[in-house]
């Protein structure tokens, strides 16, 4: 049983991280997210990281790929209730997360989905590449 | 908060009681001396407070500070609690806490340090008269007086450091004050906030403007920031590079981000110095930066009299930057 | 060993006499004291009342720096200094190890490559989140990471 649970609300995933990231559950997070799609056929994940007091390089890049890995396997991926003070010093540190997207919190996350569905979005910055 | 900084910081160093002492060489039998002549210090109390006032009223820069005869009873008794207290023969923290106490009204009363150590040492020559005049032995009076001499220099260490404390506070409550003022953000609207910079931005007040928004934004919930620039006289590279950042922050909030307020020579700046701001949406007028914030909220301007049926239409939450 | 820079931030003078109040060191012997240290950080940051902004940078530093401690260098150890320098409080933290030794430390400093864990980023980003940094290494002998954040007013 993973220590991060993932729920599955029609095509949709929500993972809360409640629990401190170390380098090792980073790693699994991204495995359990990655499974999670394959079995269930996803197409939209919210990643609810309010509860994350650090995010360094390591785990920020950990969050960033599985974005875009789940991108790959057709799940639109958003980041929700980022901290300010983790935002700041991921970009102080020269680690903006080009690419990704992010929403306030996990409505502002679903409604993000719910709107790109539509066909209203569609990489929303084309030509850029994260770091 | 003042309060417990304050506590927070004399408490590194200030209580540090024993490291104190040993500086002024105030020992236990010091203080047992002391006690010893707490009866002496009791019969000439009274005495002792009036003739100390009456140096400070006599002086028009302390007479000040004791504007009614209200006040002036009530100096008098705390007066005459320190006196005894120099006598109770224990310094520890509640003794240590009164002197810092002491020290930090009167620097909120605005006494200088200058004023408050010339008294002491009116303090010390009148408490000198009573010790020759009621210790018949000249020896041990002496000794006395020495042992007095160190605690109340222990004494003036303290308010030294109580008047520094204050004042830092005062200086830290000035700078959050400051730090507000020069981040003024603004709530346009549901969901939209406004940061008009105005003056130069340095590096040190670019990293306070990005932690005050990121907060804002996330108490506001807000969808979209409007920075606006044209309050800003110069914009070189660095400068480019903190916008760049703090919108970069402001996204992985969740929050989009406007620049506005761009000038024809902001723009050729931005441009010859290759700063990728192209991915931002930007706006010349902040009329128009309100404008694509309502859109991406949902809302518009309409003429008065108009129909509010169709806002929502311009766009979604998400979409509209491109426009 | 060769010292690469002492680095003071945005006008800081160079601290008065600077005291030191309190000492911790800790192990960085295995991945889980990773978090050790950086949970050390944050609670240290937090009871000297720093801001969300300024404990979130030193806690991320510390992060960074004790995982390279940890990979790149096969471990060593953390030391934090709790410090005053008469008007404000500091933290230090001092990251050693016994490893390899950095070979090219301007490209490492510079952002190095940007693979998964690159000893490069960790270096370049912790430098940019603390008020002093200060690095030395020598090929074969190992490396020495010091960094001080001071809470400002």
């Amino acid at each position: 049983m993973s220590p991060i649970p993932i729920l599955r609300i029609g095509t949709t995933l929500l993972c809360s991280v409640h629990v401190e990231l170390d380098d090792a559950l980073a790693e699994r997070l991204q495995e359990d997210v990655l499974g999670t799609i394959e079995r269930t056929g996803a197409t939209g994940l919210v990643v609810d990281i309010s509860g994350l007091e650090t995010v360094d390089s390591y785990v920020a890049r950990i969050l960033a790929d599985t974005g875009r890995m789940a991108r790959l396997m057709g799940a639109d991926t958003v980041l929700a209730g980022m901290r300010p003070e983790v935002a700041a010093t991921l970009v102080r540190m020269g680690f903006p997360l080009e690419g990704v997207r992010a929403a306030l919190d996990l409505d502002h996350g679903l409604a993000l989905l719910a709107h790109g569905r539509s066909g209203a979005t569609e990489g929303r910055r084309p030509g850029r590449t994260a770091p | 908060m003042a309060g417990s900084e304050t506590r927070d910081r004399l408490t590194a160093d200030v209580y540090d009681i024993p490291r104190r002492r040993a500086f002024v060489e105030l020992g236990d039998d010091d203080l047992a001396r002391l006690a010893a002549l707490r009866p002496l210090a009791e019969a000439h109390i009274d005495r002792l407070v009036d003739d100390f006032y009456e140096l400070l009223l006599g002086q028009p820069d302390t007479r000040r500070f004791f504007p009614d005869a209200h006040v002036i009873e009530r100096v008098k008794r705390s007066q005459r609690a320190y006196f005894l207290g120099l006598f109770d023969g224990k310094v520890d923290e509640a003794y240590v806490d009164d002197r810092l106490r002491v020290g930090a009204v009167h620097e909120r009363i605005g006494l200088a340090p200058k004023w408050y150590l010339g008294a002491y040492r009116r303090q010390l020559r009148l408490l000198l008269d009573l010790l020759f005049s009621g210790v018949p032995d000249p020896v041990e009076a002496r000794a006395a007086f020495a042992s007095l001499q160190k605690l109340v220099f222990f004494d003036m260490t303290l308010a030294i450091d109580a008047y520094i404390v204050a004042r830092d506070d005062a200086l830290e409550r000035h700078q959050t004050a400051l730090r507000e003022l020069s981040t003024p953000v603004i709530r346009v609207h549901h969901g939209v906030l406004l940061l008009p910079l105005v003056g130069t931005v340095d590096s040190l007040r670019a990293e306070q403007v990005m932690d005050t928004v990121l907060v804002r934004i996330v108490e506001e919930q807000a969808r979209v920031l409007i920075l606006d620039i044209a309050g800003v006289p110069v914009v070189d590279t660095r400068v480019a590079e903190h916008l760049l950042q703090t919108t970069q922050a402001v996204r992985l909030l969740g929050c989009e981000a406007i620049l506005t307020g761009i000038s024809a020579h902001v723009a050729r700046t931005l441009v010859q110095l290759g700063v990728e701001i192209a991915t931002m949406p930007t706006r010349a007028r902040l009329a128009e930066g309100i404008e694509l914030a309502l859109a991406i909220v949902g809302k518009r301007i309409a003429p008065a009299g108009a129909g509010a049926g169709s806002a929502a239409e311009h766009a979604g939450p998400d979409g509209a930057g491109r426009a | 060993m060769r010292p690469v820079e002492v680095g003071h931030r945005g006008g800081e003078r160079a601290p008065r006499s600077t005291r030191l109040l309190g000492r911790h060191e800790l192990p960085i012997a295995c991945e889980a004291d990773i978090v050790l240290v950086r949970r050390k950080a944050r609670s240290l940051a937090q009871a000297y009342g720093f801001d969300a902004f300024a404990t979130a940078a030193i806690t991320t530093a510390a992060s960074e720096l004790a995982r390279n401690c940890w990979v790149h260098g096969g471990g060593g150890a953390a030391v934090v200094e709790e410090l005053y320098d008469g008007t404000r409080h500091g933290l230090a933290m001092e990251f050693r190890d016994t490893g390899p030794g950095i070979g090219d430390v301007e490209w490492a400093l510079a952002g190095g490559h940007s693979t998964t864990r690159s000893l490069g980023l960790g270096l370049s980003g912790s430098r940019r989140l603390v008020d002093e940094f200060a690095l030395e290494t020598a090929r074969g002998e190992g490396t020495t990471v010091r960094i001080v954040k001071w809470k400002r007013f």
